[in-house]
């Protein structure tokens, strides 16, 4: 007899509604499953097969063949386990449905247990688009699951209870969804919070109070936050280059439901464990040098995304920047200009959204200790320092907005100065600087180009002729201009101006990369 | 630029007599000969003055090297005198001066490009100061003003390259001096000291010389292009004694340093560790009968103990330079107008907005981090970011690493402020008797 279950995979971020027709036939026994599975579907025979037993079932001894449609889509992971499973009760017999056909989607243990998957929000959004009301997850995701708009979620804990639910019995109560996701055409919101979402304090998030001193890094850092811009932080080891890039949680305002719903169903799809809520925190990606290609843009065999999908929305922030491999440096180039990646396989073209601000610290040369008092210390001849410097290459270095220095602290400014302002006074300019920008632009000034920049910039005579002076003696490139406009924007904002004048043009040229700044000095 | 080079190039190929220059410049046929002869490798001043004697002219070696027997007409070439040995060309020699002078035309239309002027030391416009050393470069190579290595007066100020801050600043400050003084300033384009001394001196406005360890084609360190094209902008000169694509080596650079120690009155060291460079620079004008001039440190700095040391060994012949108004009349340029100096750095103050007099004064007072400058100044940071960008502009503050130091006219106010106000700074900040300058 023939059974077909609605189930789900993931692609990439996206759920895939998958239906998988069970035929249990007359023959020699056998199981087979057809449709483009990947490893993990085919050992879902084996698991299904200790599972049936184990739950209290008979596994039929006939010809089973299990297919996957649609047939040319490539199914990956384990979430079908549970659809196959029902499949084969279906269709021998020993379970019968009742009432409307019913989704499911969950791992299977050889005991009958039912277990979570990654990517829950995505795919049972998938299965909604296909007018299916009644989904069945692990318990542990049920959360995460009935943040889809009109579907009626059943947690299970085990096979026999996923056959419960098919049955109909309604033993197990359905968890109503929190309407927070409408399904209708591509996955949106389904409606705006109407208070303004609030972060709790995080506990391990440090506060800006804890960086002494450091006044210009400070300034930088809260331009960068306010408009979006990308950030270089270089100094020795032991100045507080990583301290103050952490600090940035701390700063960040909640994500709006658009932003949050997108950055859920990253964490969703990246396997981030039990998502209870939308993520209104900005993530905070901070991936270690050593990481591959693979693993900055998003691939593998099984297409998932990569760092900067996984900062989408949030921040990127690489310690170390010039230990990063070359080629993993460079692929940051297409997301920071596009917001998103395209990652190419054989046969598979995939688009992951990668809308992050990256953040980057480095050492001014390979000992780390250059243009430190006493000077003796640093090692590292001229040239070693250029090379250093040039790991960085041109076209990321214009991408990103501002360059700062860290110099060490006299002990005397770390005891003797005043209280630093903490992350919560910051972070309320920061609030006030975004409405401000929000009220005549469409997106964060970082990622302004071109007439939308001139047009948010509003130069006066004076200020536009002060631009040019100030880009000329810099040599500045197009971008280095645009860098210098976008920058100035932010600072504008801050201030609580509506046009950019002289003054934010003058501090916005002091954030141009270091080695502009070398070459204005000529001999370095 | 480039394609004008090259067109011009292929012009003067076109007529390989280079007939288009005799009208204008009777010599230039001559000058293009020593040139290709410069460019043979191999040889040497006393083979060049035996082919000059036999010859007559470059040109006419440069003739018979195309004639057919050419080679061998080359090798029978006398020695000058008979202390030399008896044939001073050897066979592989004439071989690469005939190969060479079929290469003539693409030679000539190269130093045209990269618009390089050519000085053979028989030109009045050879500088005499150079000319006067034992054995000159018998061709230099130039960009940019040939006037500018023969004014009245030419100091060289060179260093290690691997200066300390305080190292830096007294090198500009120097060379500022220098300029004051209507000295040219003669150094070497490395990092360092040398760089900071010419820095310092197309910033005031001065002319300065930079003599460079390779051909032209292979000017470096990369970071000092653009040095370089202001030392040009600002009416110097980049001078070479080797063929333009000549790859700097490590016996280039010593060879270099008679030229800038020839090229100047006198050589002051500003910083020198062990066996350093700049002391064999040094030595050079010592033995060319030049001044010697040597800023000490202290014992333990390890980037003076070369100049200490040579101070110790050299103590007949050499000079310490106590301070800067002292090295100016010990080199005997009596200051040609005292008041211009104040009156230009006083302008240069006086000329700034609040904020930048405010962040100016404090980094005489020798307070460096962006922290110190907002505690000295009470201005809010961005003010003072602001005001650092115009002073950097203004070519009167550098900043490296964090950290900010002053420059071109304000290097002249060090003495003027720094006492005066450390004794107004207040706070722990910046306690008198605490280096704060990197």
């Amino acid at each position: 007899m023939l059974a077909v279950v609605p189930s789900a995979t993931l692609h990439g971020l996206d759920g895939r509604s998958i239906r998988v027709e069970v035929d249990v036939a007359p023959g020699l026994p056998g199981f087979t499953v057809v449709g483009l599975g990947d490893t993990a579907v085919h050992e879902a025979r084996e698991r299904v097969r200790g599972a049936i037993r184990n739950a209290g079932f008979v596994f039929p001894p006939r010809r089973i063949t299990v297919n996957l449609a649609p047939a040319e889509l490539r199914k990956t992971g384990a979430s079908l386990d549970l659809a196959i499973a029902l499949g084969i009760l279906l269709g021998s017999e020993q379970v019968r449905a009742s009432g409307d056909p019913i989704g499911l989607i969950g791992e299977l243990g050889l005991d009958g247990d039912v277990r979570s998957v990654p990517g829950i929000l995505p795919m049972v959004a998938a299965i909604a688009t296909r007018r299916i009301r009644r989904v069945v997850v692990a318990a542990s995701a049920v959360e995460e699951a009935r943040l889809v708009e009109g579907v009626e979620v059943l947690g299970v804990a085990s096979l026999a209870e996923a056959a419960q639910a098919v049955r109909g019995n309604r033993r197990h109560r359905a968890v109503v969804a929190m309407p927070r996701v409408t399904i209708t055409g591509p996955v949106v919101p389904a409606r705006p919070d109407r208070e303004t979402p609030v972060l709790a304090p995080l506990n391990a998030v440090p506060d800006l109070a804890e960086v002494r001193g450091q006044s210009e890094a400070r300034r930088a850092l809260e331009i960068a936050v306010a408009g979006g811009h990308g950030l270089m932080l270089s100094g020795p080891p032991g100045v507080g280059k990583t301290l103050l890039a952490r600090t940035i949680p701390s700063l960040l305002p909640a994500l709006d439901d658009a932003a949050a719903l997108a950055v859920s169903i990253v964490a969703s799809a990246a396997g981030e464990g039990p998502i209870t809520e939308l993520r209104r925190r900005p993530p905070f990606r901070s991936p270690h040098h050593t990481l591959s290609y693979a693993a900055m843009v998003g691939g593998g065999t099984a297409l998932a995304p990569g760092e900067v999908t996984r900062a989408h929305h949030g921040i990127l922030f690489l310690d170390e920047l010039a230990e990063f491999d070359r080629d993993v440096l460079e692929a940051l180039r297409q997301p920071l200009e596009e917001g998103r990646v395209v990652i190419a396989r054989a046969g598979r073209v995939m688009t992951f959204p990668a809308k992050f601000q990256l953040i980057a610290a480095m050492n001014p040369c390979p000992c780390g200790f250059a243009g430190t008092v006493p000077e003796s210390r640093c090692r590292c001849t001229p040239g070693e320092v250029e090379r250093y410097g040039r790991r960085v290459s041109g076209p990321l270095r214009d991408r990103i907005d501002l360059w700062v220095t860290m110099p060490r602290m006299p002990a005397t400014m770390l005891v003797a100065a005043n209280d630093p302002e903490d992350s919560g006074t910051v972070a309320a300019r920061i609030v006030i600087a975004r409405e401000r920008a929000a009220l005549d632009r469409d997106r964060v000034n970082g990622r302004l180009r071109g007439r939308h920049l001139r047009r948010a910039c509003r130069l006066s005579g004076e200020a536009s002729r002060r631009a040019t002076e100030l880009a000329e003696a810099e040599l500045a490139s197009g971008r280095g201009t645009e860098r210098l406009l976008r920058v100035a924007r932010t600072i504008a904002d801050l201030a609580g101006s509506a046009a950019v004048e002289v003054p934010h043009l003058e501090e916005s040229a002091h954030y141009r990369p270091q080695v502009a700044r070398n070459a204005t000095a000529l001999a370095s | 630029m480039i394609g004008i080079g090259t067109r011009t190039a292929i012009d003067r190929s076109s007529t390989p007599s280079g007939a288009a220059d005799a009208v204008r410049d009777p010599y230039a046929p001559e000058r293009d000969a020593w040139a290709v002869l410069a460019a043979v490798r191999g040889l040497g001043p006393i083979g060049f003055a035996a082919l000059l004697m036999h010859f007559g002219s470059a040109r006419a070696v440069v003739a018979t090297a195309a004639e057919p027997g050419g080679a061998d007409r080359l090798a029978a070439t006398p020695p000058i005198d008979a202390t030399h040995r008896s044939q001073p060309i050897l066979d592989g020699i004439a071989a690469a001066i005939v190969s060479t002078a079929e290469e003539r035309d693409r030679i000539v239309a190269r130093l045209r490009a990269l618009e390089i002027r050519v000085l053979t030391v028989e030109e009045p416009a050879y500088p005499a100061r150079l000319a006067n050393v034992a054995m000159p470069p018998h061709v230099l190579y130039v960009r940019g003003d040939v006037g500018s290595l023969s004014r009245p007066r030419a100091v060289a100020v060179v260093g290690t390259r691997r200066a300390t801050g305080p190292g830096r600043t007294t090198s500009g400050r120097i060379a500022t001096a220098l300029v004051a003084a209507d000295a040219t300033v003669v150094s070497g384009l490395a990092f360092g000291i040398d760089g900071a001394a010419h820095e310092a001196t197309v910033r005031a406005g001065g002319v300065t010389v930079a003599v460079i360890g390779g051909g032209h084609a292979t000017l470096g360190p990369s970071s000092h292009v653009r040095l370089a094209e202001a030392i040009l902008a600002s009416g110097g000169a980049i001078v070479s004694e080797l063929a333009p694509d000549t790859e700097p080596s490590k016996g280039t650079f010593p060879r270099r340093n008679r030229i800038i120690s020839g090229l100047s009155d006198a050589t002051v060291v500003v910083e020198a560790p062990a066996r350093s460079g700049a002391l064999i620079t040094a030595s050079w004008a010592l033995e060319q009968g030049r001044g010697c001039f040597l800023v000490p440190g202290s014992i333990d700095s390890h980037a003076s103990a070369g100049c200490l040391a040579f101070l110790r060994e050299w103590s007949q012949a050499s000079h310490l330079v106590a301070g800067i108004p002292q090295l100016i009349a010990d080199l005997g340029f009596t200051d040609p107008a005292p008041d211009k100096d104040a009156r230009l750095s006083g302008a240069a103050i006086q000329d700034l907005g609040e904020a930048e007099s405010a962040v100016a004064r404090a980094l005489v007072a020798g307070l460096a981090t962006v922290d110190e400058l907002v505690a000295r100044t009470d201005f809010p940071v961005a003010t003072v970011l602001a005001a650092l960008t115009m002073l950097d502009r203004r070519g009167l503050a550098i900043g490296a690493y964090g950290r900010y130091r002053p420059s071109g006219s304000l290097l002249g106010e060090l003495h003027t402020f720094r006492e005066d106000s450390l004794r107004k700074t207040r706070g722990p900040v910046a306690r008198a008797g605490q280096p704060m300058l990197p």
